[in-house]
C-alpha cells in the first residue's frame, strides 16, 4: 500500500535532511524527494504529464477568456452576461484538470487519496493557507456573485472595473487606467459596494454647485435638462433621474443621480451633463458659490 | 408681438393631407381596426367624454393617412395641423376655435437639449386645461422617450400602436389593383449572392502590439431561415419568397416595403434581388446623431446643431458621414432616413441603447 510505504519513508527523508555540507545537503534532498515521489509511484513522465495538463489548463482558460470576451464585445446587448460565465469556466476547467491530474496520471485508491488529503491539510496549516483562503474566496466569488466582470466596484479603498476574477484574485482597472489586485478573501471579507450589480446601466451622481442667492428652482430645472438630453442617459421608470437641492451656510448643492447607458460612459456622461449645466447656469445667471473670507469677529463675507 | 390677420390659420390644413416628406404611399387597408379606435374617440367626444388619442409608430408608416380620414370625419370641428408648423407658431393652436385638434408629428415640439422641452411642456399643459379633443401622431422612439421625461401618457390615454405588416398584408397593399398575373416575378441571386450559411471572417486584433488577424466563423442567419424554409416547402413560388423577403427586410413596416417595391419593380416584372439592409459601423458619436435622426424622422441641420450643442461635432460633417454610410439622405438642409436602412438603424440603436 502506497500510504504504507510514504510513512516508512518519511521520517528517514526528515533525518536526511538535517546533514551538515550544502553541496552534499543539495543532493541528499534531491535524492530524498525523488524517493519519496517513487513512493508514490510518480516518476519523471508522470511529472511530465502533470505540467503538460496545467499547461494546457491554463492555456484553455486563456482561450476560453479571449473568445467570451470577443462574443461579448460583438454582442453588445449581453456583455455582462457573457463575461459573467469566465470565471465559471475557469474554475470548471482547472477543476477538470485537477480532477484528471488525481485520477488518471497518479491513478490514485481511496486511500491515497486520504493520505494526500492529509498533506494537503498539512500544507494549508503550515503554509498556503493564505493561497487556499483566496482560491476558497474565489470560489465562493464564482458561487455567490457578490459582483461579476464588468461591474464597478469599490471595495478596500478602490474603486474601478472588475477585469478579471481569477482563482486567487480579482482584477480591477481604476478610472485613471491603474490595475488593481484585490486578493479574492480581501474581495469576500471586506464591505464591498457594487455600483451596477450586472446591469448595463448604472447610477452616476452628480453634484454642482451654486451661490445662495442664485434661483435654485430653474438651476434643478436646468440640471435635470442637461441629464435627460445627454446622449449617455438612460431613462425607465425603474432609472428614473432625480434631482436633489441641499442648502449650506455659504452655497447650495444640487445633485442630479441619473443612471448612464452603459458604466464605461460613466464619465463622459458627467462630464457632458456638468458642462452643459454650467453653460446654461451662467446663461441663466446662475453664479457658482463665491469664496469666502472670516474677518477676526467670525463672520463671513464674499471675497473682492 | 404677431399682426393680427397676418394668416388665416383656421382654414389651412383640413382638407388634402399633408405632403409627406418621404413622398411615399397611401395608407394599406390594415390599420382599419386603428382607424375604428380613432373614430370611436371622436364620437365618444361629441357625446361628452374626450380620451385624447396618441398614434405612435416607426416612421414610414404612413400614419399620415390615418389623420387625414380622422380630419375628414372631424369636418369643420377639426383642425388639422403640423408640429413643425406649431413650433414656430403656437398662438395658431391659440386662436384656432376647433374643438378637434389633430397634429401631425407632435413630438416635434421638443428637441433634445437643455430648453428644448419648453414648448413641448406648453402644448402638453393647453392639452390638458382645454376642454378640445386632441389626436396627435409620434415618432414611437420619441414617444418613449418623452414618455420617461415628460410622461406623456398621462395626456394621452387612449394610445395606438400601428402594428407591423405580416408579408400577406404586403402582398395585398402592393398589388392592389393590379390584375391577376399582371406582373413577373423574376428569381435572381442577391447582390453579393454566393452567401453561405457558414462563412469564415477576419477580425483584425491588436496583440502586444501587433495586429493579428483572426479568422472567425460567421453565421448567417438569413440563409439559415431560407434554407429551412426551403427545406419545409419545397416548391414556394418566386412571389411568394419575393414578399416574404420583402416582409423580413422591410419588418413588416409598409412604407419602407413600398420603397423596395418601387426598387424591384421593373414593369411588368419584378426582381427578387432584394438588397439587404446595410451593415452599419458607427462610433458613439455618430450613433448618437443617427438615433436622433431615427426620432424625428427627419431633421433640419439647425435643429441637429442645437441637439449637437456647442461642441465639437458639426452637425454638418455628422450628417455627410451618416449619408456617406448610406443610412440618411440631405436634401435642403434636410436630413432624412433612408428606408431601406431602416431596420439596421434600428437594431443598431437598440444595442447602444441610444433609443428604447
Amino acid at each position: 500500500m502506497m500510504g504504507e510505504e510514504m510513512a516508512a519513508v518519511a521520517p528517514e527523508s526528515s533525518s536526511n535532511l538535517s546533514v551538515s555540507s550544502p553541496s552534499e545537503g543539495v543532493g541528499e534532498a534531491s535524492e530524498a524527494i525523488s524517493s519519496a515521489l517513487q513512493a508514490f509511484g510518480i516518476d519523471s513522465s508522470t511529472i511530465v504529464h502533470v505540467i503538460l495538463v496545467l499547461v494546457l489548463a491554463y492555456v484553455a482558460t486563456r482561450i476560453v477568456a479571449f473568445l467570451l470576451t470577443w462574443f461579448s464585445e460583438r454582442f453588445h446587448w449581453l456583455r455582462l452576461g457573457i463575461k459573467m460565465e469566465i470565471p465559471l469556466a475557469k474554475l470548471a476547467i482547472y477543476g477538470f484538470a485537477v480532477y484528471h491530474i488525481l485520477g488518471s496520471v497518479f491513478q490514485l485508491s481511496t486511500n491515497q487519496l486520504i493520505a494526500f488529503s492529509g498533506l494537503i491539510g498539512a500544507a494549508v496549516g503550515f503554509g498556503l493557507k493564505d493561497l487556499v483562503a483566496e482560491v476558497v474566496g474565489g470560489i465562493v466569488i464564482v458561487l455567490d456573485k457578490p459582483y461579476q466582470i464588468g461591474d464597478k466596484v469599490r471595495v478596500d479603498g478602490h474603486y474601478g472595473e472588475v477585469t478579471d476574477i481569477g482563482l486567487r484574485a480579482t482584477r480591477l482597472v481604476s478610472p485613471d487606467d491603474s490595475l488593481i489586485v484585490v486578493s479574492n478573501q480581501r474581495m469576500i471579507s471586506q464591505a464591498l459596494a457594487n455600483a451596477n450589480a450586472g446591469s448595463l446601466e448604472m447610477q452616476v451622481v452628480i453634484d454642482l454647485f451654486i451661490d445662495s442667492s442664485s434661483d435654485a428652482s430653474r438651476a434643478m430645472k436646468i440640471l435635470r435638462e442637461a441629464a435627460v438630453t445627454s446622449r449617455y442617459v438612460y431613462i425607465s421608470s425603474k432609472r428614473p433621474v432625480t434631482i436633489l437641492l441641499k442648502d449650506r451656510p455659504f452655497y447650495r448643492r444640487v445633485r442630479a443621480r441619473v443612471y448612464v447607458n452603459d458604466l464605461r460612459y460613466e464619465f463622459e456622461f458627467e462630464s457632458d451633463v456638468t458642462k452643459r449645466a454650467w453653460d446654461a447656469f451662467l446663461e441663466a445667471g446662475i453664479e457658482p458659490p463665491k469664496a469666502m473670507v472670516m474677518d477676526p469677529e467670525g463672520a463671513a463675507s464674499p471675497a473682492a | 408681438m404677431e399682426a393680427k390677420g397676418a394668416e388665416t390659420p383656421f382654414s389651412v390644413d383640413l382638407n388634402p393631407p399633408p405632403q409627406r416628406r418621404d413622398g411615399l404611399f397611401h395608407m394599406p387597408p390594415f390599420f382599419e381596426e386603428e382607424m375604428k379606435r380613432v373614430e370611436e374617440s371622436i364620437e365618444d367626444y361629441r357625446e361628452g367624454i374626450r380620451r385624447n388619442v396618441a398614434i405612435i409608430s416607426d416612421p414610414f408608416y404612413g400614419e399620415a393617412d390615418l389623420m387625414a380620414r380622422a380630419a375628414s370625419m372631424a369636418g369643420s370641428d377639426g383642425l388639422r395641423i403640423d408640429g413643425r408648423r406649431l413650433r414656430h407658431d403656437f398662438r395658431i393652436l391659440e386662436r384656432a376655435p376647433q374643438r378637434i385638434v389633430m397634429v401631425d408629428e407632435a413630438h416635434r415640439l421638443s428637441l433634445r437639449r437643455i430648453g428644448g422641452f419648453d414648448l413641448m411642456n406648453r402644448f402638453l399643459s393647453f392639452v390638458t386645461s382645454e376642454e378640445r379633443l386632441f389626436i396627435t401622431t409620434w415618432n414611437s422612439f420619441s414617444w418613449r422617450y418623452l414618455e420617461e421625461v415628460l410622461g406623456l401618457g398621462r395626456h394621452f390615454p387612449r394610445q395606438i400602436i400601428l402594428p407591423r405588416l405580416d408579408a400577406g398584408q404586403i402582398r395585398e397593399m402592393l398589388l392592389a389593383g393590379r390584375r391577376e398575373g399582371e406582373l413577373t416575378f423574376v428569381e435572381e441571386e442577391a447582390p453579393g449572392g454566393d452567401s453561405k450559411v457558414l462563412d469564415w471572417r477576419v477580425s483584425r486584433r491588436v496583440v502586444m502590439g501587433h495586429n493579428i488577424d483572426l479568422p472567425y466563423p460567421s453565421v448567417d442567419p438569413e440563409m439559415i431561415r431560407s434554407r429551412l424554409k426551403r427545406n419545409r416547402k419545397e416548391k414556394e413560388s418566386a412571389e411568394d419568397a419575393f414578399f416574404e423577403r420583402l416582409a423580413r427586410i422591410s419588418d413588416g413596416n409598409p412604407g419602407v416595403a413600398e420603397h423596395l417595391w418601387k426598387e424591384a419593380l421593373d414593369y411588368p416584372e419584378v426582381r427578387s434581388s432584394l438588397r439587404d439592409p446595410p451593415t452599419i459601423d458607427l462610433d458613439f458619436d455618430e450613433s448618437f446623431v443617427l438615433g436622433v435622426v431615427l426620432s424625428s424622422g427627419s431633421l433640419e441641420l439647425d435643429e441637429l446643431s442645437e441637439v449637437l450643442g456647442p461642441v465639437d461635432l458639426s452637425a454638418e460633417m455628422m450628417a455627410a458621414i451618416l449619408e456617406g454610410k448610406g443610412l440618411v439622405s440631405i436634401d435642403g438642409g434636410t436630413v432624412t432616413l433612408k428606408p431601406e436602412a431602416l431596420k439596421s438603424d434600428i437594431e443598431h440603436e437598440r444595442r447602444l441603447r441610444l433609443v428604447w
